[in-house]
């Protein structure tokens, strides 16, 4: 219809576009307005475009290629690809990555609603405000600061938590050296740290809840964990799905904890695929095979996203 | 409230067009002489207490027009130093000089990012400075940093990998310091007699310890049991320097242009043989659980008495002095002997980026720094010994005096005494040789692969690895 007008005034060129778009008709001002509204979305989309879309389209071309910077790029097509899928330590960072992903989400979850059920039943709004500040700290450290004194901690000989374990006269734990334990301690240290986010996000859902809807399953007599498990935790659906997306779209590139800690080891039992990532396009110069990495971790988070927004879909209560 | 006193936005926008107008005003005269300035970028560890600073205030006092501006790029070893310094090639950005140590000065050459230096070196007018620099310099450091012929840095500093003591708890064990000629036996008397644990059999005291990298590590144990990762061959070519500037030194006899390492011999019996001595330490509770990493951590450790023995060089010397031990709390001794006491050392300094804009004054701050002025002021080795100099005459007992150890005289004679002596192997592609080196080493050290089956796989991917790479060495 608006190609119609444009066309029915026979204005061509950038005076027809002025004219068609600064008609004095109700037409006319919803161009406006519908200009301006993408005149304030620019910069976003600029930004998206040029630091997010960009890098990822780049990061694609890139891994078909064979590529150290120092030489002109070779095309390889999909032989990257081809040679992650028998790459072993590529295996076995995806592996280890998985397990991380289940024990830190499920962790930073559970502990982070379990926190949040207990601080929101505190009356005292002081020691409300205290829990949460002090829960959420942790998460304005940066990874690189708190792998490094986790790394004193959880020090086998020298460090402080074995030494208490010692004098209630357990024995020593190798918790970053024994290479069944290493990713198990990468993920308490890990939901340590991001704990204060997931209990924030449930803290504010459970003030919101409907009181009306909490009124009547008292009326039902519904109490305890009956409440919690019916009531309480399919209201906060909204909340938990944002945190598990959200907790798995970061576990699925930890980075920090391990690197530092252990650099992927003992062995291979701590190496990631994002550092595998890293290893490949920094330590070994090449970027083609690094950016096919990327793209390998880029799907992945793409599908278990999608994946768990479907399997959410019918259990998601938004009031 | 008066309307007279109200500012209108014209007027609000009038201060600002003046107030701008002033900034950009007052900014001409600095951008004029600016257009004359010149400005190198050096690549440094940090911005606090930056090592480097001396240097480049002497050569900003010699030539005002020279502006050093600071690249800081941190990291856990040399190879990740490394690779931050591609990732900055990688995005567009360019260093003028950047600071490699044995490990990486292969890597930055064979890719073309680091510019020979011989051509500077032998056309320089004032060759004195270079007679009396190598004069005062080791070969075998000079050689370390050389590839194919060339040199790419000069040494400032370097490390071999000596054996350091905890006196206290060697004395408070009925033990003293050994001889120079010690062997493998007497290291495990004192490494097993120092030990002590609780009653649990838990280790409360260590008598050795070590971290997982390529240098230190158990890459003494490899060189002096007779074996090495890769086959150690030298490279033709290098006579400029050693008939010009070294001539007559002994010690400079049979030195080529550089090291080639080509062939991985990771599971040579001397080298599972090594690895089964550490595992074997760490088995019977000698040694603690193996950690990636410089060492930093096991300085506290060492310094609060909770070790006896570790790998180190005179880069500990300053830095146990700072972590609170005594002059006396601690001495050095060379690596004991097995079936032979080759040592192993890294040595460091700066190379010249290919891509520098401004080639000779990035040259000059790299030959202020080796030069008697650079070394005297440098933070390196003033007050303390933070890092062994290459400089054979900085390196003397006067420079320990106020720190310690009394066998200082082992760091300069790991090479003055010791013909054996070489750097640890740091091929091209040392990057990610090292990774699979420290990820095998874990293995073993974790108990999930035997020393046998651990190198088997070390020796099976360094071949692979070698075999992708182009050719960097020459055929001769």
């Amino acid at each position: 219809m608006s190609g119609k007008s444009l066309s029915s005034n026979n204005i061509g060129g950038i005076g027809g576009l002025y004219h068609w778009l600064f008609q004095d008709t109700m037409e006319g001002l919803r161009r406006r307005r519908a200009l301006l509204g993408y005149l304030f979305l620019l910069p976003t989309l600029l930004g998206i475009f040029i630091f997010t879309a960009g890098p990822i389209f780049v990061s694609f071309g890139l891994s078909l290629y064979r590529w150290n910077i120092f030489k002109p790029p070779d095309f390889i097509a999909l032989d990257n690809f081809e040679r992650l899928l028998a790459d072993r330590r590529v295996i076995v960072g995806l592996g280890n990555t998985l397990k991380f992903t289940v024990l830190a989400v499920a962790s930073q979850v559970s502990l982070g609603l379990i926190l949040a059920l207990a601080v929101h039943r505190i009356n005292r709004i002081w020691l409300r405000y205290y829990f949460r500040t002090a829960y959420f700290l942790p998460l304005l450290m940066s990874g690189a600061s708190v792998a490094v004194f986790m790394g004193y901690i959880f020090h086998k000989e020298f460090g402080p938590l074995n030494y208490y374990l010692t004098l209630l006269g357990l024995p020593q734990i190798p918790w970053l050296t024994n290479s069944d334990l290493v990713m198990i301690s990468i993920a308490i240290i890990s939901a340590w740290r991001n704990l204060g986010f997931t209990f924030l996000i449930f803290l504010g859902g459970l003030a919101n809840l409907s009181q009306e809807v909490l009124d009547a399953a008292d009326v039902d007599g519904a109490q305890g964990l009956r409440r919690l498990w019916s009531v309480v935790i399919p209201l906060l659906s909204p909340q938990i799905l944002f945190a598990t997306v959200t907790g798995v779209i970061g576990a699925l590139q930890v980075f920090d904890e391990p690197y530092i800690m252990t650099r992927g080891g003992p062995g291979n039992a701590s190496r990631t695929l994002v550092m595998v990532m890293y290893e490949h396009a920094f330590k070994d110069i090449e970027f083609g095979y690094g950016s096919a990495i990327a793209i390998v971790v880029f799907l992945m988070i793409l599908a278990m996203s999608a994946v768990q927004m479907w399997l959410w879909r019918n259990r998601v209560f938004y009031q | 409230m008066s309307a007279e006193k109200k500012m209108s936005r014209r007027d609000l926008l009038k201060m600002a067009a003046a107030g701008g107008t002033g900034l950009v005003m007052s900014g001409l005269p600095v951008r004029v002489i600016a257009q004359d300035m010149v400005t190198i970028k050096v690549q440094t560890a940090g911005l606090d207490d930056n090592t480097l600073q001396p240097v480049a205030d002497i050569q900003m006092a010699r030539n005002p027009n020279v502006n050093v501006e600071w690249v800081v790029l941190t990291g856990i070893d040399h190879e990740e130093v490394a690779a931050k310094i591609l990732a900055l090639v990688a995005a567009g950005e360019s260093i003028d000089v950047g600071y490699a140590a044995t490990e990486a000065c292969q890597l930055f050459a064979g890719q073309g990012l680091a510019a020979p230096l011989d051509d500077r070196i032998t056309s320089d007018p004032d060759q004195d400075f270079w007679t009396d620099f190598f004069s005062d310099v080791h070969p075998s450091l000079t050689e370390a940093m050389m590839y194919e012929g060339s040199l790419y840095e000069p040494p400032r500093d370097f490390n071999a990998a000596n054996m350091y003591f905890n006196t206290n708890v060697l004395a408070e064990n009925g033990f003293e310091v050994p001889g120079e000629e010690w062997t493998k036996d007497d290291f495990l008397e004192i490494a097993r007699g120092t030990t002590k644990k609780d009653d649990s059999g838990n280790t409360e005291v260590f008598g050795y310890a070590w971290t997982n990298r390529l240098w230190g590590s158990w890459m003494p144990w490899i060189f002096v049991a007779g074996g090495n990762l890769y086959t150690e061959e030298r490279a033709p070519g290098g006579s400029w320097v050693w008939d010009g500037y070294y001539e007559g030194d002994m010690a400079a006899d049979g030195r080529g242009g550089g090291f080639r390492w080509r062939e991985p011999v990771a599971n040579s019996a001397e080298v599972v043989e090594a690895l089964q001595l550490v595992v074997d330490l760490w088995q019977e509770g000698v040694t603690p659980d193996i950690a990636m990493g410089t060492g930093q951590t096991l300085t506290g450790f060492y310094s609060t008495g909770l070790l006896c023995m570790t790998p180190a060089g005179g880069f500990w010397a300053g830095r146990l002095g700072n972590e609170g031990m005594a002059k006396g709390d601690f001495d050095v001794q060379y690596w004991p002997n097995w079936r032979n006491q080759k040592h192993q050392f890294g040595t460091g300094g700066h190379w010249l980026s290919t891509t520098s804009t401004a080639p000779d004054e990035a040259w000059d701050f790299m030959k202020i720094e080796v030069s008697h002025e650079g070394f005297q002021s440098s933070i390196f080795f003033n007050p303390v010994i933070i890092t062994t100099p290459s400089r054979r005459s900085y390196s003397q007992a006067d420079a320990f005096e106020s720190t310690g150890p009394a066998n200082s005289d082992v760091f300069y004679g790991t090479l003055d005494d010791h013909p054996s002596t070489s750097p640890i192997p740091a091929p091209p592609w040392s990057n990610p040789m090292t990774t699979i080196f420290t990820t095998y080493t874990g293995f073993a050290m974790s108990g999930e692969m035997g020393p046998q089956q651990a190198l088997d796989e070390m020796q099976a991917e360094l071949e692979s690895l070698t075999n992708r790479q182009p050719q960097y060495y020459g055929d001769d």
